[in-house]
């Protein structure tokens, strides 16, 4: 039996490998694993990652839908001998690149099975032997109740679904779509509707990939224009799909196969969108959404490898001049390309890469540039578009191309996309320049990553706000930005020196000061340094400043932005610049003006001068007492400014020692906080945060917290406690990932404790619930070794009994999860709220958060970094005051209640 | 403005308006949203909206049952776009008629208001396939970094006034003499009130001269009526857990209501704090602005960690020491689908109002809309505190209890309006915007 598989996965993805044995997972090891095809034969591997030779794994892929991906990184299966197994893959991208080839293998196996084996399987499982009867309009509804009966349990429904597809019963069915039409007999055509749901709802791919087949694609969306749902109302679809005219072939493709699927891929995404958009659920859609996957990574797949069609296409935009004809088929070749662009996000990084690399070498760039200085609005805007996903694939590609350009001296790209914000006049374009310059210049777009383990954790080991090591172009390419490109760009701020005060902006004008100081707010949190520096010589603060006076109450919050981003830095070049040039005085004049009225404006003020008083910073805040004393104590309709004149008392006050402990609020947080911000001071913030007020509300309050508030996990799941639902309920301990929070596994946790307890004896202060979430949040902010420990275990301490450990425990790992992985835990949440089971699985698996994007593999005590997960982050995560001490022994059941509750009663939004 | 207008009417009809006029509403929309302060003081009476999610023909269905904009005051608490097919539309009607009468509709942010979320759950999709770029998208997260994060209603009353709807007529008589503070009305397809119910505390309930009789709809019990039947559990109930009322009754019928999309921060102990965020920003992984887009009640102590991965979990001493601290009589609030459109918690501290009717186009609930009276009453203290059973005709959920708790607090009086899914023969079928065209 040939396999043809296009592009098995054989890079090397970092893996866990694990067997059940006796209802526990067992830890195979760690190693690398690939899809490969042998003797024509499709099988994953895994290499020991400690000796090459050592195979951890080798499983051929058989016929046996027993294979699950769950989650984003596990894939789950039975072996033939009856053995479960489990990968557990480091990263998601890893999991998807060989689960999509697990899945391409079953698809090709399930086509040829369907003509040769098919007998053979249904010997091996016990199947319902279905036979219906060969449709007529009068017995349709007969057919319908039949099939609807079929449809309860799984079995029935896989061979009805075989059926269906062994005696081709859907070519036999839509012939009598016209027969009814013909006789108008609507519950006939009702009842074929009714059908023709049930056999798509079956979510057999091999039924799907069929019906959009030329022969009966017609047929069936002809069949489902029908709806019983809307008995007065006719759906158009054979009419819509017919009309030709929607295909735009700028370059015939004479592959009539790729042309098929071309139209497939339209179809099936017409059926996803307009026909089935009402009806389908979770899994059909999925069905549908990777079948137009694997379609358009086998269309790209040919396109970029067909010399031809390439030539073709970018010859396009070589003749000059350019024959009025062509026009048409220029801006179209444009948006064929931001087709593949956006369809190319969806592909794996290597062959997005690939396919890139491809396209450039035809003369992409050519294209862009063509693209970005056209005429047409849609052209420039298709133009950046494909500018901005090659920018989001590999920054690092684009900036080696610049740096080309910058030694052969010819206009780099930047400056192309300088012109055009400062130019262009429509607004949609110019934000989206304004993007790409950003992207562009976003030094923190390190270079895509190979998956390779050991370069993640290198990775990972980094802080967020460390730069990646600069080679040389990009060296260049920032110095050029710098040395040229950055006095161009912000030469409309520079020269409003000469400009009187600022009464009218056009909209042209203010829509280009507000992406100017968006960007400029972007370098001042990303190039440290170089920015400083132009800011120093080109005396830019002092031209934002004057926007701060403009009409537009937006361009004044823009204006305001930039000073706010300069003070978040907390760094003595800025604030002296502010203090230097009297910046701050037209925002406190904002305050005073604004003052009654309570709007954005005005609260955004209040926010800047909130921070500065949070934060202490000495020099403004002397600045500001000292030069504004009588506009200060003007203001009284919040404490705002009476502390921060307090606080200059303080500080200058020799006989108090200075302390930050004045606010109860924490800094970041009343904004959020800034990923930029590094690490380093957090511990004192949550200090300050925790240790009291100088405000008799704030007591109260924060003694609320300290005694009332404990963590209950909610609806999440706590280990192994779901599985018991869930299909899958012997992989239970699969979600245990062994990783930094392999510390709080419950087996542990006694003796975690104790040996935490003697470590945290110091630590233990007069109150320790204050001094628990301390710890723990220090903990987590460090990093997942070590440090986790001895924060669960300062939580274990105080908790009277050493039975609820594991509970605590559980809470304290899952602590503050990095805004990186927050979005995409934030995405799986969401994503899981209607499948209930599913919700449940994940929910199990979510308290395990190691695997995140950059997240090691391996258990804690290997991985000295720990991780992306839970710890990684803390620096970023919240701070209150969480007492984990008073948890009950009856936690977990009560929990486990409330989750199952939850899932009925509270889909959440 | 004719223009305006012009728009308002194409939106009424679900068709999207020429790009360049999308453009100038959101920086009209602008102008006025940078106005509004973070928590905008909105006067009673008004009409409290939860998600929408681009439910447009359902949006068009609460415009039927809660009275036009701008004859009735609104008020809606975010989650205008997403998920559903008509995201757009939906949102860019509601932000002309905010352009268009300001002061009669209120709109604060909801977590879907965000670059982030939009573009995993379709508003993004939505605008690329209806205009062909990203520009629209663009112009509407811009607006949604304006919104309001939250909103004080002031001025609410503790009864609510008569029934606006048009062939209640009987029915607002009757509710006149109730006088009380929580009224169900139940609006079956084609806008009729089909039922409408009190809740009563027991130990008022001498004050009136409601009897069950008078309200023949509710006192019908067994298999009455072909869409709803309530059974008001008044009496014996009542004894038991009518005693503490009268001193457990807040001093401040004044007190208003915080309403906000999500809920709770615990770093928001006042309503003033959050008058010092900064609002115009992407909505945050976490701090104030990111909790009150998404956190939720739970029946917890304290604090707890969201399952959503954002905000945290909150329970109702937390929500009891905010409105005190506060002179709150309630929080509305929306982000969690109910299936009975509405649910209050934690003694009518706390109120989830969802106006997204069968979600999703598949999830079976009713929407509902809270209706906050005008304070003209002579504020005669009210207590609810009864358990309602809904018996809905649909038996896919037979019976919902909803009022849990032993002990009810005042509040305004609210009447709650509970409604379906359009006819689905009123909007053509609901689906996506096919791709005009194709190249690969």
């Amino acid at each position: 039996m040939a396999l043809v598989v296009p592009n098995p996965p054989e890079q090397p993805r970092r893996v866990k490998v694990y067997e059940l044995r006796n209802n526990d997972w067992f830890d195979r090891g760690t190693g690398y694993c690939t899809g490969q095809v042998l003797n024509d034969e499709p099988h994953i591997q895994v290499k020991s990652e400690e000796e090459e030779d050592r195979l951890l794994l080798e499983t051929r892929i058989v016929k046996d839908d027993g294979y699950q991906k769950q989650q984003e990184t596990l894939i789950v299966w039975t072996e033939p001998n009856g053995t479960d197994m489990a990968l557990s893959f480091q990263e998601p991208e890893g999991c998807a690149a060989i689960w999509d080839f697990v899945s391409h293998v079953q698809n090709r196996i399930m086509s040829l099975s369907s003509t040769d084996d098919i007998l053979s399987d249904d010997n091996e499982s016990i199947l319902y032997s279905v036979k219906l009867p060969k449709p007529e309009l009068n017995i349709l509804s007969s057919i319908e109740n039949m099939m609807h009966t079929l449809t309860i349990n799984s079995a029935g429904r896989d061979s009805l679904a075989k059926f269906i597809i062994n005696e081709d019963y859907i070519p036999k069915l839509v012939p009598l779509l016209e027969m009814a039409e013909d006789m108008e007999m609507l519950p006939e055509l009702f009842s074929l509707c009714r059908i023709m749901k049930i056999i798509i709802l079956l979510n057999d791919s091999t039924i799907i990939e069929y019906i959009v087949t030329d022969e009966v694609a017609m047929g069936v969306v002809g069949i489902l224009e029908y709806d019983p749902d809307f008995p007065t109302h006719k759906a158009n679809h054979r009419s819509y799909l017919a009309d030709n005219s929607r295909f735009k072939q700028v370059v015939p493709i004479d592959d009539p196969d790729i042309e098929k699927k071309i139209h497939q891929t339209y179809r099936l995404q017409y059926l996803k969108d307009v026909v089935l958009a009402r009806i389908l659920d979770d899994p059909t859609f999925s069905v549908l959404n990777s079948l137009i996957f694997f379609n358009q990574v086998d269309i790209v797949q040919h396109l970029q490898t067909n010399t031809t069609f390439l030539k073709a296409l970018f010859d396009l935009f070589a003749s000059d001049p350019l024959p009025p004809e062509e026009v048409q088929r220029r801006k179209h070749g444009v948006q064929f390309l931001q087709q593949c662009a956006s369809i190319a996000k969806n592909l794996q990084g290597p062959s997005r890469s690939q396919l890139y690399q491809n396209l450039i070498q035809h003369g992409l760039f050519s294209v862009i540039e063509y693209a970005l200085l056209n005429g047409d609005p849609a052209t420039r805007i298709a133009g950046t578009e494909i500018l901005v996903c090659m920018l989001d694939n590999d920054s690092g590609m684009m900036r080696n191309f610049i740096f080309k350009q910058i030694q052969e001296k010819t206009k780099p790209l930047t400056d192309t996309l300088i012109e055009l914000l400062l130019n262009e006049e429509d607004l949609g374009v110019k934000a989206q320049v304004a993007d790409a310059i950003k992207v562009l210049l976003d030094p923190s777009q390190a270079q895509p990553m190979e998956g390779l383990g050991k370069v993640s954790e290198m990775m990972n080991s980094m802080t967020a706000t460390r730069r990646p090591p600069e080679d040389l172009p990009t060296e260049v390419f920032f110095s050029n930005y710098y040395d040229k490109s950055a006095k161009r760009l912000f030469k409309p701020l520079t020269d409003l020196e000469k400009r009187a005060p600022i009464t009218f902006l056009s909209s042209q004008e203010s829509a280009l000061y507000t992406h100017l100081l968006e960007l400029l707010c972007f370098f001042v949190r990303h190039h440290l340094f170089r920015n400083k520096y132009f800011i120093l010589s080109e005396n830019i603060a002092p031209r934002v400043a004057q926007l701060l006076s403009a009409r537009e109450k937006f361009v004044q919050l823009a204006a305001l932005k930039f000073f706010r981003a300069c003070v978040q830095l907390n760094d003595e070049f800025y604030n002296r610049q502010l203090i230097k040039n009297k910046l701050l005085e037209p925002i406190l004049n904002i305050v005073i003006e604004t003052m009654p009225k309570d709007n954005l404006l005005n609260s955004a003020c209040l926010e800047f001068f909130e921070f500065i008083k949070r934060e202490g910073i000495k020099l403004l805040i002397t600045h500001l007492v000292e030069q504004y004393r009588d506009k200060l104590q003007s203001i009284t309709y919040v404490d705002t400014f009476s502390s921060l004149m307090v606080k200059y008392d303080q500080l200058h006050d020799k006989t108090v020692p200075y302390s930050a402990d004045e606010d109860a609020t924490p800094r970041n947080s009343m904004n959020g906080g800034k990923r930029w911000e590094g690490l380093k001071d957090l511990d004192a913030a949550e200090e300050e945060y925790f240790n009291g007020s100088d405000d008799d509300e704030e007591v109260e309050y924060s003694a609320v917290e300290n005694s009332q508030k404990r963590i209950k996990t909610g609806g999440k799941a706590v280990l192994g406690v779901s599985s018991s639902t869930s299909p899958a309920a012997s992989i239970k301990s699969l979600v245990d990932y062994p990783d930094d929070d392999d510390v709080m596994d419950t087996e542990d946790a006694e003796g975690e404790a104790v040996k935490v307890d003697s470590n945290s004896v110091s630590a233990a202060a007069s109150d320790p619930g204050i001094e628990n979430l301390n710890i723990a949040s220090r903990a987590s902010s460090v990093g997942a070794d070590g440090a986790v420990e001895d924060g669960s275990s300062g939580t274990t301490a105080t908790t009277t009994a050493g039975a609820t450990a594991g509970d605590d425990l559980v809470m304290a790992g899952s602590l503050p999860p990095t805004p990186d992985r927050l979005s995409e835990k934030r995405r799986r949440e969401e994503e899981a709220e209607e499948d209930g089971m599913e919700r449940l699985l994940r929910s199990t698996k979510k308290r395990s958060p190691s695997v995140g994007k950059k997240g090691g593999v391996s258990s804690p005590s290997s991985t000295p970094s720990g991780g992306g997960g839970g710890g990684g982050g803390g620096g970023n995560g919240k701070k209150i005051s969480i007492s984990f001490a008073s948890k009950g022994e009856n936690g977990k059941g009560k929990k486990e209640d409330k989750r199952e509750e939850k899932e009925k009663e509270k889909e959440e939004v | 403005m004719s223009d305006l207008d012009g728009a308002v009417e194409l939106l009424r009809q679900c068709r999207p308006i020429p790009e360049l006029q999308v453009r100038e509403i959101c920086f009209k929309a602008r102008e006025i949203l940078i106005e509004e302060a973070n928590v905008q003081i909105v006067d009673a009476p008004v009409t409290i909206c939860g998600d929408i999610h681009g439910q447009f023909h359902d949006l068009m269905e609460l415009f039927k049952v809660g009275g036009d904009c701008p004859d009735t005051n609104y008020l809606f608490m975010g989650d205008f776009v997403d998920r559903g097919f008509y995201s757009l539309e939906s949102f860019l009607l509601l932000l002309c008629l905010k352009v268009r009468f300001p002061d009669r509709i209120t709109l604060i942010r909801g977590n879907h208001e965000s670059r982030q979320i939009t573009t995993v759950y379709g508003f993004y999709d939505e605008c690329i396939r209806k205009y062909g770029s990203a520009n629209v998208w663009r112009y509407c997260c811009d607006v949604f970094d304006y919104l309001a994060l939250g909103a004080l209603v002031i001025g609410a009353g503790t009864s609510v006034q008569p029934t606006r709807s048009a062939d209640g007529d009987d029915i607002e008589t009757r509710v006149r003499e109730a006088e009380d503070e929580v009224e169900i009305e139940v609006i079956g397809l084609g806008g009729v009130v089909t039922r409408q119910m009190l809740r009563r505390e027991a130990g008022m309930i001498n004050s009136t001269n409601l009897t069950p009789s008078a309200l023949p709809h509710l006192s019908s019990s067994g298999p009455a009526g072909p869409l709803l039947t309530g059974i008001p559990g008044t009496g014996a109930s009542g004894n038991s857990r009518g005693i503490a009322t009268p001193n457990n009754a807040p001093a401040n019928t004044g007190g208003a209501v915080l309403c906000v999309h999500g809920g709770l921060s615990p770093l928001i102990d006042s309503v003033d704090k959050i008058r010092l965020l900064d609002r115009k920003q992407e909505v945050p992984h976490d701090g104030a602005m990111c909790d009150l887009l998404w956190s939720d009640p739970e029946e917890i102590d304290g604090w707890g960690l969201s399952p959503r991965g954002a905000g945290f979990l909150f329970g109702a001493d937390i929500v009891k020491q905010f409105n005190h601290l506060n002179n709150l009589t309630l929080i509305a609030r929306a982000h969690q689908l109910v299936m009975e459109g509405f649910k209050e918690m934690f003694d009518s501290s706390i109120v989830t109002v969802w106006s997204a009717p069968n979600y999703c186009y598949r999830c079976g609930n009713v929407a509902a809309i809270l209706e906050l009276g005008e304070d003209n009453s002579n504020a005669v203290l009210r207590s609810g505190g009864e358990e309602v059973l809904f018996n809905r005709e649909n038996t896919r959920r037979l019976a919902s209890t909803y009022m849990g708790g032993s002990m009810k607090r005042g509040g305004p009086g609210r009447r709650y309006r509970v409604f379906e899914a359009a006819a689905q023969d009123s909007r053509g079928m609901p689906s996506k915007k096919p791709m005009p065209y194709y190249f690969l």
